[in-house]
């Protein structure tokens, strides 16, 4: 899926992840913010990785700001801002859900 | 009217679906059912978010025995046809379709709800779904709407669009819903179906929410819409039986086994014949006291 | 500066108003939380939340705010990235882009000509409004002590000159020194999120803030990004305001950054200032000024004097900067 503009998903609210994704001319960068980054960031920076794969979104600037989201918040929140940002949110992705 | 019409519904707990934080604890405080919201608590730039959240939700969070709930969006949106297939696929209990106005509006969710349950390769007619009255229309349609598919579970009011329909608003004494609460009653009854009574919001009046409670567990609804955990035990203690009537329903439940035991079509108590209605009432009271935890494996009433 | 696009109020269950946050353009403001019945911070993150989401629904992602420092740190939990502060307060950034991305596209310019690496750097800011000889003597003094020149015109579009039309007379008016790459300033030099005492009329307390605030972001961002050493200055005898940017930028910039201010050139006993040929444009007097600019600049006024006497006429204001 191609990243047409910038998105932005999910709150800063407690348990939710904020996520913004924009274009990129190749690759998929994280600009992970979080207060358990030591521990956690890894796996939040994968479940988005690989949210973002399982949708073919091979290039992509990805800033996320964690509030303690579940892995299920995570995708969720990646899946919406990526089709916010493919301009296909009305005919979402069902097979990769 | 779906199979499993004995559950215990005597909670249903409203959960805004954008809210990370409330749909992960939703499981916690014990609802008999739980009502994720697509419709009036998300606004529209959320709809999609929402909806994404509910169904990563129902894929991996526990639940337990809660019975789970959607409330979609109206038909009249471009958001219903969204929400269903999502749903459906989620792998929901039950369907809840707002503004409910007549049969065929529950006939049009049925084959979408089949519709779907065949594209994504789920049992056929797993998916349950149920109406919610809001309307004059809605209400003098309830027996009909109430009657109008085999994936029926319950019917609710929902008092807040109902009462702006009605030109008035909602009173304390709640003498403004009478008809819609006994018209939604009897419909679900003859329909064989669960009634769910409206949300009480003000959650400073407790005595208000108990009277209200009380009310409506006499009238005979299987139970009540809630916005606030708080107010689950609440409802319980309301619907939970009295010692005496555990007790005459463990009786009631030994006599069937005795029958049973005997191979007698029969079933008699203290030299009396135990008809089907006796039966009913007392499976229900053991059902309540379990749910209450007023007795042990056995069905014996446990002492306070 | 005053103005605000939008407020939002969050209440309660009982009514009470407990957090409130406004937006203007892209510049969250008079962010204000009631912590009294909550968790540390979670109004705070409630608002600021939906401040962003109302912001992301207008297609706006890039979003500054100015906050006191104390609160800095509040901004910086919610994914801001501080870009300068003063003992006044601290200005900060979040979104979509940010100054490394500025900076990098400004740096693949300077690349694709060719210029870098390059040992001495310098840079200009200059709103060009227009671009005149005064402005062309400037950035020929520079290009000739310099490897690579930055030219960064002012980005806003509120002046009399639009963006575009003062970058392109800015860049045809260079286009023989080789060593100089005209850029916009973004919203990091002299732009109405950083200073907008430049384009309104302001107490000189808050000129002090935002100039100084104005100049750490160069000093502490955008110079070390860009190797600059030198930013050149044109002298002020005129406006008050650019006095006082030219005070703070000598006082703030050295020594990371030094501080090289040009004496203004002069036609005959005139200072030639863009602003008096502001002031000629309105008063049909643009022959009077031919003198004082670069050929384009002349040529692009003669051929659009009435739109530009229109603008004025419409209440673009012509005396700031």
């Amino acid at each position: 899926m191609e990243i047409k503009k910038t998105a932005i998903a999910g709150t800063l609210e407690s348990s939710d992840i904020q996520l913004t994704i924009s274009r990129a001319d190749s690759g998929i960068t994280i600009d992970l913010q979080s207060d358990v980054k030591k521990v956690f960031g890894d796996q939040i920076e994968a479940v988005i990785k690989e949210t973002l794969k399982s949708l073919d979104v091979t290039a992509a600037k990805v800033k996320a700001v964690d509030k303690g989201a579940l892995d299920c918040v995570i995708k969720a929140r990646t899946v919406a801002a990526v089709q916010r940002a493919a301009e296909t949110t009305d005919t979402p992705a069902w097979e990769v859900l | 009217m779906a199979e499993n019409e004995e559950r215990l519904r005597r909670t249903m707990m409203f959960v805004p679906g954008n809210n990370p934080a409330m749909v992960k604890d939703a499981g916690i405080y014990g609802a008999d059912s739980i009502m994720f919201d697509l419709e009036d608590s998300v606004s529209l730039p959320e709809k999609d978010a929402a909806r994404l959240l509910v169904y990563e939700a129902l894929q991996t969070q526990d639940y337990g025995d809660a019975e789970l709930v959607v409330r979609v969006n109206g038909q009249d949106t471009p958001f219903y046809d969204n929400d269903v297939k999502a749903m459906v696929k989620a792998g929901i209990d039950v369907i809840r379709l707002p503004k409910a106005e007549s049969p065929e509006m529950v006939e049009k969710l049925e084959a979408d709800i089949a519709a779907a349950e065949k594209e994504f390769g789920r049992e056929a007619g797993s998916t349950h779904l149920m109406a919610a009255i809001e309307s004059a229309k809605g209400v003098l349609r309830a027996a009909d709407i109430a009657a109008a598919s085999d994936r029926m579970i319950g019917i609710a009011l929902s008092a807040e669009d109902y009462t702006t329909d009605m030109k008035t608003h909602r009173y304390p004494d709640g003498r403004e819903l009478e008809f819609a609460r006994n018209m939604v009653l009897h419909a679900a009854r003859a329909a064989g179906v669960a009634a769910f009574d409206t949300v009480f919001t003000n959650m400073d009046d407790t005595e208000g929410f108990y009277r209200e409670t009380e009310y409506i567990h006499q009238l005979g609804f299987d139970g009540k819409s809630l916005v606030n955990p708080r107010q689950i035990p609440m409802v319980n203690k309301v619907y939970e039986p009295t010692e005496a009537e555990i007790k005459n329903a463990k009786n009631v439940i030994n006599a069937i086994q005795e029958a049973k035991l005997k191979g007698s079509g029969v079933i008699s108590m203290n030299g009396q014949m135990v008809d089907r209605p006796v039966v009913l009432r007392a499976q229900r009271v053991m059902k309540l006291a379990t749910a209450s935890h007023l007795v042990d494996e056995e069905g014996n009433y446990l002492e306070k | 500066m005053q103005q605000i696009d939008t407020t939002l109020g969050m209440y309660n269950e009982q009514g009470s108003l407990i957090a409130t946050g406004s937006v203007a353009g892209n510049v969250l403001k008079y962010v204000g939380v009631c912590n009294k019945f909550s968790t540390q911070g979670s109004h705070f993150n409630s608002i600021v939340s939906a401040l962003m989401n109302l912001l992301a629904q207008r297609g706006i992602f890039h979003l500054f705010v100015f906050t006191k420092v104390k609160y800095s740190a509040s901004f910086q939990h919610v994914g801001f990235h501080e870009l300068a502060q003063t003992d006044l307060g601290a200005i900060l950034e979040t979104g979509d882009t940010d100054v490394n991305d500025y900076v990098r596209r400004v740096e693949k310019v300077a690349t694709e000509r060719r210029l870098l690496p390059a040992k001495r750097v310098g840079a200009i800011v200059m709103n060009a409004n227009p671009f005149t000889l005064g402005h062309r003597y400037l950035v020929e003094q520079a290009a000739q002590e310099n490897e690579l020149v930055y030219v960064f015109v002012v980005s806003d579009d509120v002046s009399l000159f639009t963006t575009a039309e003062r970058l392109a007379l800015v860049k045809q008016g260079t286009q023989d020194l080789k060593n100089v790459v005209v850029v916009t300033g973004d919203q990091y030099m002299v732009s109405y999120v950083t200073f907008p005492a430049y384009f309104l009329p302001t107490a000189d307390e808050a000129i002090q803030f935002q100039t100084t605030l104005d100049a750490r972001l160069f000093r502490d961002q955008i110079a070390p990004a860009l190797q600059i050493q030198t930013r050149y200055l044109g002298s002020e005898p005129i406006s008050r305001t650019t006095g006082i940017y030219n005070q703070v930028l000598q006082a703030e910039l050295p020594p990371s950054v030094d501080v090289k201010v040009i004496s203004r050139l002069t036609h005959g006993d005139q200072v030639i200032t863009a602003t008096r040929v502001r002031q000629a444009i309105a008063e049909n007097q643009a022959a009077s000024v031919l003198d004082w600019l670069p050929a384009n600049t002349a040529d692009f006024i003669q051929q659009n004097l009435a739109t530009l006497q229109a603008r004025i006429q419409k209440g673009m204001n012509i005396n700031g900067n």
